[in-house]
This record gives C-alpha cells, structure tokens and sequence, in this order.
C-alpha cells in the first residue's frame, strides 16, 4: 500500500518536471529565439542539453534543500513528536506538495498569471508542514534566507545586467570601429562563460583523480575549459563577421547572435540546476524514506543520483513535448531585445542563478531574468521597458505562497486519510 | 511564463522616425504650393493645399498612436518629456505647413515680381533646414540601437548644430524679406501686405520649429 505513495510522488514529480520545461524553459531561452540569435528548433535542442546537463551536474545543492532543508527532520523521526507515523507523514506531505504545486501551476497558466515553480514549491511544502507538525516545524531561518534570496536574486541580476551593459557600452558601442572591438573581446566573452561552467563541475571530476583538489587546479581546470571554448569559438566568429563597409551595428549584433547562443546555453544550464529541485526535491524525500520501508526519516544518507537524472530528463519531455510552443509565441513577441542586450541580460541572470544554485537556494529564474533586462535597461539598452511588470510579480508572490501552501494542506489531509484509514 | 514578454513596452523610436516622414511628405509640398502663389495659379494652389491637409491628417494620426503608446510607467532610455516635447515640435512642422495653405488658399494674393527672389531664397533656407531635421529624425533609430553613445552621437550633434545656423540664416532672410514688403506698402494695400509678411512668418515657422527639435535631440543626448 505504502508503495503506491512512492509512485504516485514519482508521477507527479515528472509531471512538475513536464510543467517546468514547459513553462519555465521558454522564459530562458525566449530572448534568445526573439533576438534572432537562435531559431526555435536550435533553442530547443540547446535547452535540452543544457538543462539535463545543469540538472544533474549541478541540481544537488538545491535538491538537497527543498529535500531536508524546509521542515525540521527531527519533526518526523521516530523520535520526534509523530512517532513511527513519522517517516510516513513526511512521504505522504511531500507527495502533497508536489501534486499542489503542480496543480497550482496549471490554475495559474490558465488564469494568464506570472508564476513560479520555485515559489510553488516551497510555499507547499511549507503548507502540509505546518499543518502537521505546526508553525514550530518549519525551519524559518532557512525559509528566511530562501524569502530574502527571492529579493535579491533579481536585484543581484539587474545590477550584473547593469554593468554587463554598461561594459558592452563602453568597450563595443562607443568605439569608433565596433566590429573591430567586438571581435576583440568576443573570444574573451566566450571564455568567461567557459570558465564560470566548468567550475561547476570541474571539482568532481577532479575528485575521481585526486581525491581532495587544490583549488588552484580547479581553478586552472576550469580556465583552461574556458581557454578551449574560446579558441573553438574564434574560427565561428569570424565567419559571422564579412566585410567591413556600411553601418557597423548589424554586424556587431550578428556577432553577439554567436555569443548569445553561448549564454543561452549558459542559462540553460543554470536554470536545470536550480530549477530540478522544484520537482525532485520532495521525491528524493519519498526516495529516502521509502527505501527504509516508510520507518525512518534518513537525513545523513546522500540522495540518489539518478532522481536527478529523472528530474532532467522530465524537464527535458516537457520542453520538447510543449515547451517549443511556449518558446515559440515568446519569440514572437520579444523582437525588442538585440543580441548585444540579451548577451547581457542572460549572462547576468545565469551568473546569478548558478550562485544561488551553489548556496543551496531556491530562485526564481524568471524573476533573476527580469531583473537583468531592467538592469540593462537602466544603462540605456532597451527602447522601453514596462515597470508595471515588477508590480505584477509582486502581486504573484503574495499569491503563490498562500494558495500553493493551502492546496498542499488539501491534498495532504485527504492523502493521509486514504492512506492511513 | 508570460512576464518577459511583459516587460517589454513597445520602442517609440521607430514610430517617431515614421511620423518624421509623414511631416517630410508634407513639407515636400512647400515649394509646390509657393510655386503655385507666385505664378497666381489658384486651382494648383487648391490642389496642394488639400493635399498638404490630408497628410498633415495622416501626421496627426501617427503622433497620436505614439502618445497613446506612452504611459507614464514605462521606462525609456531618454527623457519622456523631452521625447514628447520632439514629438510636438516635429509635428508643429507640418502644422505651420498647413496654415501656410490656409493662408496661400484663403485669398488670391498678388506677390510683386521684386519681392520673388527673396521669397524663393527664404523657402530654399526652409527646405534645407526642414532636410537637416528629417535626416536627424532618422536616425534617432541609429541612436537607441548604438544605445546613444559611440561616433553616432557627434553625426547627430553636429547635424543639430548644421540646423541651429540654418534656422539663424533663414530668420535673417525673414527679417529682409518684411522690411522689404513693408518698402512696398503703397503699392500693396495693408491687406495685401499682411498676407504676405504672415506668409514669410509661417514659412520661417517651419525652420523654426525644425530647429527646436533638433534642441530636444540635444538634450536627449546630454543627459544620455
């Protein structure tokens, strides 16, 4: 009996999954596709890639968070104030919480509202928590430190996206020979995004050469990587440039189309890492505690690795499934953002994210990407930008918490009664 | 999923540069129309003039759907003030285009054969000055792609600067052109004269608010 609870979370983690690559996906790689430096297809292999990549190579610090970092794990052991039911609870909440989100996230795409998988998630787990082992369950120092990133990370982004164009400014634009400048830095560029992903997982594959890796070499490792990127890069580039007569601009954006198919992989890959939790963070709770037969909450055990890949592999069908079509209708309506902007705005939101992601923070991809484009345009980039927008994001928040922590509540109390009746 | 899309408010730049054109159709049609009063060819003049009025319509029409397009929320890379301040005054261009007409139409005024020459040298100052803003509002498109910054901006201010020194000239060819109707005052007839001397004011209109434009670019610039 106990283990239909484990498939039924393992269904709606995929679901979550489908939903995030459905959804989600088209806000990272829209500007790209709309900027013209990708075409739909082109992005969605990209994503592909690059979110499977993030999710499994990068994925486990904030899995690891929405898995044991929300609720107080002494709450549902043995020993604590539930008893052997426990271990139970905990599964059958955390499935609750995925089902809720879930489903909130359906209401909301049909009710046009802006929504976040992240905020979904951690407002239902919180949801079930308390309802079961009250408001003293609940780690509120954590949550406090995930609330206080959903403020900062888009702040983080737009102050990155801010000077990122600010530099692109200074150095491309106001250059006398623009093309010559951009071709300068391109290599540079490519390398700096090299370097920032290989640190990701440079460390680990080190690991299994030298067990303890001075972090020095990963650090060379990671530059070298970045090294390589640059030189592969080169020849690429410069087929994209042609002759140099008439007005520079295109040319320098056609450039930046190059770069940006970097940076779209780049945000690729930092959103699957931060944004993999939000499905597989509560199955890898199930996992754990149904491997022990539903008596024990094990905390001190790492979590599988392949409910990562899952998690990937999920966001990866529903991007393909329906993601493209999302992409798709973004694409069509963001024709506003040049390649030399979208460089910058998806640098800065995947720099971002994957510090949030290494501090074990649940972000909000979308809110970070928002934050980068005001960013850059406030330095001047962007013929006009909507604030009314940052309203509408704030109104959501306030929404998604409470309605994604009551649906859980919901589901949760009618879980337990079938399942412990 | 929706909010990026959001974000973006639509760019008042291309716009602006369109309704440029609409007023460059409509001020193409000065020499025309002067033309036309001074060979006293009234059904020419009447032809011009209901020309001129519907695309000086059409330039109204675009300025009104860039208004509308411009809430106070949305955050642009320029002074909103200063953009609809150009706004006006490049359509106060086609405007004074317009009362021309009215004034050209309105009575079969005599132009004395010694007063032409001046009249054609101040409409030619008017075209150049009135061809100096159009390649300016151009390439106000150039500038929000280059981000206003780069070799772009002293094109621009150095046109801006070109248009300050036509609009001087022309006011000076104004000037000359009044005293010189005012010399004729017995031969004309005070109504007469009055139509001419508001005639040279409105064609200096033209120039003038050309170059008042060209100053809002200017600041457009500095605080870029």
């Amino acid at each position: 009996m106990e283990h239909a609870i484990l498939v039924i979370a393992i269904l709606a983690a995929l679901y979550m999954a489908g939903n995030i690559g459905a959804n989600d996906v088209a806000n990272a790689m829209g500007t790209s596709v709309g900027s013209g430096a990708l075409t739909l297809r082109q992005a969605v292999v990209v994503a592909g890639i690059f979110e499977f990549a993030g999710a499994f190579l990068f994925g486990s610090h904030v899995t690891e968070t929405v898995r044991k970092g929300i609720l107080d794990p002494a709450m549902f052991a043995v020993t604590g104030p539930l008893g052997h039911q426990g271990p139970l609870l905990l599964a059958l909440g955390m499935t609750s919480a995925l089902l809720a989100a879930a489903l909130w996230l359906q209401v909301s795409t049909r009710m046009g509202l802006p929504v976040s998988t992240t905020h979904s998630i951690v407002g239902a787990v919180i949801g079930f928590g308390v309802l079961v082992v009250g408001v003293g369950g609940v780690e509120w120092s954590q949550i406090g430190r995930i609330v206080a990133s959903w403020f900062v990370s888009p702040l983080m982004g737009g102050a990155l996206g801010f000077l990122g164009f600010l530099g692109i400014r200074a150095v491309v634009l106001k250059n006398e020979d623009p093309v010559g400048a951009t071709v300068r830095i391109a290599p540079y560029l490519v390398m700096a995004v090299g370097t920032i992903l290989s640190l990701t997982f440079t460390q680990k594959v080190l690991h299994n050469v030298v067990s303890h890796p001075h972090p020095v070499w990963v650090a060379l490792a990671s530059l070298g990587c970045g090294g390589l990127a640059a030189l592969v890069a080169r020849p690429v580039i410069s087929r994209v440039v042609g002759v140099n007569v008439g007005d520079p601009y295109p040319r320098v954006e056609r450039i930046f189309g190059v770069l940006q198919i970097v940076t779209a992989a780049f945000v690729a890959f930092a959103h699957g890492a931060n944004d993999v939790a939000n499905s597989v963070g509560p199955l890898a709770a199930v996992v754990g505690i149904a491997r022990t037969g539903f008596t024990m909450t094990p905390d001190g055990v790492p979590m599988a690795r392949w409910i990562l890949a899952l998690g990937g592999f999920g966001i990866v069908v529903g991007l393909a499934l329906w993601g493209y079509r999302v992409i798709a209708t973004v694409g069509r309506h963001i024709t506003e953002i040049t390649p030399t902007r979208g460089f910058a705005a998806e640098f800065a939101t995947a720099c971002t994210v994957l510090l949030a992601s290494r501090l074990g923070l649940p972000v909000s991809t979308t809110h970070v990407l928002v934050g980068a484009v005001i960013g850059v345009g406030i330095a001047h980039g962007l013929a006009a930008l909507n604030l009314r927008t940052i309203f509408r994001i704030m109104g959501s928040w306030i929404a998604t918490l409470p309605a994604a922590a009551a649906l859980s509540a919901v589901i949760f109390v009618v879980l337990r009664s079938l399942f412990l009746a | 999923m929706r909010t990026i899309f959001e974000l973006f408010g639509k760019s008042p730049f291309e716009p602006l540069a369109k309704h440029g054109q609409a007023v460059d159709d409509v001020v193409r049609e000065v020499r025309p129309l002067l033309e036309a009063l001074l060979a006293q060819n009234w059904t020419e003049a009447k032809a011009v003039s209901d020309r001129i009025s519907r695309m000086e319509h059409r330039a109204d029409q675009l300025k009104a759907e860039i208004r509308d397009n411009l809430p106070r929320s949305l955050f642009l890379p320029v002074d909103r003030g200063d953009l609809l301040r150009l706004l006006k005054e490049q359509d106060a261009m086609a405007d004074a285009v317009e009362d021309l007409a009215v004034l050209i139409t309105m009575r079969e005024t005599r132009v004395p054969d010694a007063l032409k020459p001046r009249i054609r040298e101040l409409v030619a100052e008017v075209m150049d000055a009135a061809k100096t803003w159009m390649t300016i509002s151009e390439l106000l498109p150039h500038l929000q792609e280059a981000a206003f910054t780069g070799p772009e901006v002293k094109k621009v201010l150095d046109l801006v600067h070109t248009l300050g020194e036509q609009e001087w000239r022309s006011d000076q060819l104004g000037a000359q052109l009044g005293r010189e109707t005012v010399l004729l005052e017995e031969e004309l007839g005070a109504v007469s004269l009055t139509f001419i001397m508001r005639i040279g004011q409105k064609l200096s209109d033209v120039a003038n608010h050309a170059e008042t434009s060209g100053d809002m670019v200017r600041l457009m610039l500095a605080k870029g």
